[in-house]
């Protein structure tokens, strides 16, 4: 068994691992504003972004981008590191807030433009991201799923369309949408996991 | 009416990660969930694979939002944490706590601390006599050292963890109490952390009459915190899952 006590000098990493995020929500969920802050500048381009792609529209974006960081500042004592990590834990928050707000008001409007383009903008993609690597291993993932998997899982997450939907647009059987998403996601999530 | 998630409700577990399920599908789903540790922990993969896709759309938002939310946070009263948190199986039972800062040690205190580590020692001993001789002198060395500073942290389901420390000797002493148990072949292993950087400092041994022995963390740095994750029991080299306590020690 190895003791700490003959242990190397300490390797030191970016500061940015998601361990340190889910460290900071503690802070937050006993409300220290200046974790707040920090995790505010470390997750605000994700969420507006997330939030964005599916609403499209900047100001609604803004308006639901608050939104999501007020639900993150009141709940976060509600975060279960084990179930979920911190940024998973705020992108949920996020398109949940995105997707009640893009069925709620803009269902019929969206509907009479028709199908969207697929998949993510990638030319809108910010180039302040955070993590061109992350982004990029994400792009390569989605490549990797089948096309009818992509279609799916895309038009669900990034346009905010529910799997009925989905069917529709793409012209197949509910069912096999159903099972795609489910696919599409664990062949994501065994790329995503190959880091 | 037969829908066909009845079937096989696990062919829903995308949908649902994606958040593509009308308001009545996913409510039925959310009751089925609650029953379904498998179909659970299956969905939460999944949508933690699903809010990767949120990194390749990131855009940063117009930087007079910033103010905007944080001034309107300083107005918002946070909610208190659910009392009910504990809803969880018992294979996948987690805590997070966080000691209070530089909490003065308690005589009393101390006593019971070292009555717990001795008591959970000679329990342990029989197996381990060449470790607990030379852990012993560096659990002595602690105790005895005289800016030696204790801190428990007490979590919702009623595992504490409990820590004396000393600055001038750069170690700590670490014993649990309570901690959920784990299925075979899971351990918790203790880590040194700091901002980005995670280093292994032992596994927990098994708990004997709920407690662990005490570890001894030594060569801590300013500002270092004390993590645990559940690993395989061999160790990891670098922690593998969220932390499940974490502890700031005093600067």
């Amino acid at each position: 068994m190895a003791w700490p006590g003959d242990r190397p000098a300490r390797p030191r990493r970016p500061s940015d691992s998601i361990t340190d995020l889910a460290a900071l929500l503690a802070y937050v969920a006993r409300g220290d504003e200046d974790a707040f802050a920090t995790v505010y500048d470390r997750t605000s381009a994700t969420v507006f972004g997330l939030v964005r792609r599916v609403l499209r529209d900047p100001a609604q974006s803004q308006e639901v981008t608050q939104e999501v960081m007020l639900d993150l500042w009141r709940t976060a004592s509600r975060f279960d590191p084990g179930r979920a990590t911190a940024m998973g834990w705020i992108t949920m928050l996020a398109h949940r807030r995105a997707v009640d707000r893009v069925r709620s008001q803009q269902a019929a409007a969206r509907r009479e433009h028709g199908r969207p383009a697929d998949g993510p903008d990638y030319d809108v993609v910010a180039e302040e991201v955070e993590s061109h690597l992350d982004a990029e291993r994400v792009r390569r993932c989605l490549d990797s799923l089948t096309e009818l998997q992509r279609e799916s899982v895309t038009l669900a997450y990034y346009s905010g369309y529910t799997y009925r939907e989905v069917a529709s647009l793409l012209g197949v059987a509910v069912g096999t949408v159903k099972t795609r998403m489910r696919d599409g996601l664990i062949r994501l999530r065994d790329c995503l996991g190959e880091q | 009416m037969n829908r066909p998630w009845r079937s096989d409700p696990h062919t829903l577990a995308g949908a649902y990660a994606l958040d593509a399920l009308a308001e009545a599908d996913q409510i039925s789903f959310e009751r089925h969930l609650t029953g379904c540790e498998a179909c659970r922990q299956e969905t939460d993969g999944l949508r933690e694979a699903a809010g990767r896709l949120a990194a390749a759309t990131a855009v940063a938002p117009p930087p007079a939002l910033r103010a905007a939310v944080l001034a309107e946070a300083a107005r918002t009263r946070q909610s208190v944490p659910p009392a009910g948190r504990a809803r969880r199986s018992p294979t996948d039972r987690r805590i997070t706590m966080m000691l209070p800062p530089r909490l003065a040690v308690a005589v009393a205190g101390f006593a019971m601390l070292l009555a717990l580590a001795v008591g959970a020692l000679t329990v342990n001993t029989a197996h381990r006599l060449g470790l607990a001789d030379a852990r012993g002198n560096q659990i002595a060395a602690v105790l005895s050292a005289p800016d030696a500073t204790m801190m428990r942290a007490h979590a919702s389901d009623g595992a504490t963890a409990t820590v004396v420390m000393s600055h001038a000797e750069h170690t700590l002493v670490l014993t649990t109490a309570a901690l959920p148990a784990l299925p075979e072949g899971r351990a918790y292993e203790v880590w040194v952390m700091g901002a980005g950087w995670a280093h292994p400092a032992g596994l927990l041994p098994a708990p004997h009459n709920g407690m662990t022995a005490p570890i001894v963390v030594p060569a801590l740095g300013a500002g270092d915190r004390i993590g645990l994750t559940v690993e395989p029991s061999s160790g990891s080299a670098h922690p593998t899952g969220p932390p499940v306590i974490m502890l700031n020690l005093p600067a």
